[in-house]
């Protein structure tokens, strides 16, 4: 045997060998240390004027790439005093929201960032989109500043666990994934599981309610809106109408135009007409972070069967694959792959669950790959 | 392609090592006094620990990524350095500055290859440029750079772990118990992965018939005879 393996042993001394003589690459360093350490910007020098030693001055340049890159700013009391939170620029992983305090900025620069709250909610803030966390206890708030975030929220027996403000509307979840999105005057809330409750801020009634495979463009005081799918207006009295009843008020074939509020007689708020905005179009393809969400809850449906179907016997066990999925345009899943098959329970589990994932709505669906290192 | 940021301004942005400064920098040779300063918030000693140690940095995440020098090279470069300057507080010179230096490095590298695998695969157009029959070669430096990017193709089907201990032990020297320091994993299983990354990459040349010019290249090399000549025949 060591015979025939001579060769091959010769050839790789000699591979290595002249790898190693060659040398360092030439970067163009004054480049590379143009970026590293780059002149001091008087708009960056003044968004900090209260930091005072010398390792808070480079806080500043570091916010600077953080806003480019997705970063975490800390707000404290009244003063927001901004400090870098490391975040791997380079990593797919999701930041930690248990970490994430009051206040915390949350800003995605060219690629989504998600944010992982364990056993609760997953969120995706998509590139160039602002966050805050306005609230961070049994009750997770998010407050939308600009963009668009999707989240997934684990269903909890009690009600409305997750929400997102955006100016004046208040988007409550009880158990769901949707996409919330801020435009200059508008607040366009999707739901692709569970339901969705839109509302005035600070006001718990009347409500929008959005159920699974809905949609709705709402005005940024959450008052009026409009609404697509299975969805309906809820009064005052706490009964929700239907969305047909209330489409059998309206012309049919436009989206749903309703305003609640209050007559001058102080009665009920009723759903009256408005003039129906442009019905919002389907995208080309599902946008990367609605995917990358899709991705979140694939991944954590294999680990959930690896775990399930495999032995451990005490040793660590792991596995390699790549997952190609093929989704329709209404966003379901048409196909699953895996390359190199799983262990047939393991993919017999998996693909059954895949199989109930539901993605983003769009004209053309779009089919990817993904590559999983699982282990229990 | 990783994304790329400014992290400055910085303290030291401005500062040049010009007249005085450079004159206070060149007598600043012991490394740990350049990292207290460094620790200390001091811009210049941060810079002369890029400058001092940039082509081995650069030197390793090629090797770990087998890419020729480019703007991706040059992001992750300066995303080690970007790490250096957020954890160099938290090197208590409990190792060798170098192998501090080398964690930092394998695990950029290594993260970016995970993100790299999360994205949608593409297609990568083949590259014939070092591909091409074995008679189109001119000369040995072509023939040389023909065999480095089939070796590095070859480190690239190797796993994480196994190519990161064998780019550290056998392409940059380091000893298993250094390597075991790197990678936080014990020597043994540096070994381990050592031994087993070598009869992977073995089995590799001898089942890959797209290497077999380079086996070939080395043994009419090694016998002296001219290349052209024996493809002819």
């Amino acid at each position: 045997m060591s015979l025939e393996r001579r060769p091959e042993e010769r050839v790789l001394d000699r591979l290595i060998l002249e790898v190693r003589e060659q040398s360092s690459p030439d970067l163009d360093w004054q480049r590379v240390e143009a970026r590293l350490l780059s002149e001091p910007k008087p708009q960056r020098s003044s968004a900090t004027p209260s930091l005072a030693s010398r390792w808070r001055l480079p806080a500043a340049g570091l916010l600077a790439a953080a806003a480019i890159a997705g970063a975490v700013i800390a707000q404290r009391s009244k003063q927001e005093l901004r400090v870098p939170v490391p975040v791997a620029r380079i990593s797919s992983e999701p930041l930690n929201g248990d970490r994430l305090p009051l206040g915390a900025h949350v800003t995605a620069g060219d690629r989504p960032v998600v944010v992982a709250h364990a056993g609760r909610a997953r969120w995706t803030l998509e590139p160039h989109a602002s966050a805050v966390v306005a609230d961070s206890g049994e009750l997770l708030t998010l407050r939308l500043e600009s963009g668009a975030l999707s989240a997934q929220v684990v269903p909890n027996p009690q009600p409305e666990t997750f929400a997102v403000e955006v100016g004046g509307t208040r988007v409550a979840v009880h158990g769901t994934a949707f996409r919330v999105e801020r435009t200059a005057d508008r607040v366009l809330v999707s739901v692709s599981e569970g339901t969705v409750a839109v509302e005035p801020k600070g006001t718990r009634a009347p409500a929008f309610l959005l159920r699974r495979d809905s949609r709705g463009s709402f005005a940024l005081d959450g008052r009026t809106g409009s609404v697509e799918g299975n969805a309906s207006a809820v009064v005052n009295d706490g009964q929700a109408q239907s969305h047909r009843e209330v489409a059998s008020r309206l012309p049919s074939g436009a989206p749903q135009q309703v305003v609640h509020g209050t007559d001058r007689s102080g009665g009920a708020p009723t759903p009256v007409r408005s003039p129906a905005p442009p019905k919002p179009q389907l995208p080309l393809q599902p946008s990367i972070s609605e995917i990358e969400t899709g991705v979140s809850s694939a991944l954590e449906l294999m680990n959930g069967c690896f775990h399930d179907k495999t032995r451990s016997s005490g040793i660590r066990v792991s596995a390699s694959t790549g997952l190609t999925l093929s989704i329709t345009g209404d966003g379901a899943v048409r196909s699953v792959t895996f390359a190199p098959p799983l262990a047939p329970a393991v993919e017999d589990c998996a693909v059954n669950g895949l199989r109930n994932l539901t993605f983003a709505h769009s004209v053309e669906g779009v089919t990817f790959t993904r590559v999983f290192e699982l282990s229990r | 392609m990783v994304a790329t940021a400014q992290i400055g301004p910085l303290p030291w942005a401005g500062s040049r090592q010009d007249g005085p400064v450079a004159a206070k920098l060149d007598a600043v040779t012991d490394l740990s006094e350049l990292l207290e300063r460094c620790k200390a918030g001091d811009g210049l000693a941060f810079r002369e620990v890029f400058r001092n140690h940039r082509s081995d940095v650069a030197r390793l995440v090629q090797r770990m990524t087998g890419r020729a020098a480019s703007v991706d090279l040059e992001d992750l470069v300066q995303e080690v350095f970007l790490q250096v300057y957020r954890s160099i507080k938290d090197f208590r010179g409990q190792s060798r500055f170098s192998t501090w230096l080398y964690r930092v490095t394998v695990n950029v590298v290594l993260m970016h290859r995970r993100a790299a695998r999360s994205r949608p695969v593409l297609q990568e157009a083949k590259d014939d440029s070092f591909g091409a029959d074995a008679r189109d070669l001119l000369d040995d430096q072509v023939a040389r750079a023909r065999r480095v990017a089939a070796f590095y193709r070859l480190l690239d089907r190797l796993s994480d772990k196994k190519r990161a201990v064998f780019v550290l032990h056998e392409l940059e020297g380091l000893s298993p118990s250094e390597v075991a320091q790197v990678v936080s994993a014990p020597v043994l299983t540096v070994r381990t992965r050592l031994f087993y990354a070598r009869r992977e990459l073995l089995a590799m040349l001898r089942d890959e018939p797209a290497l077999e010019f380079v086996a070939r290249e080395l043994r009419l090399k090694e016998s002296g005879e001219p290349l052209a000549e024996r493809e002819s025949t």
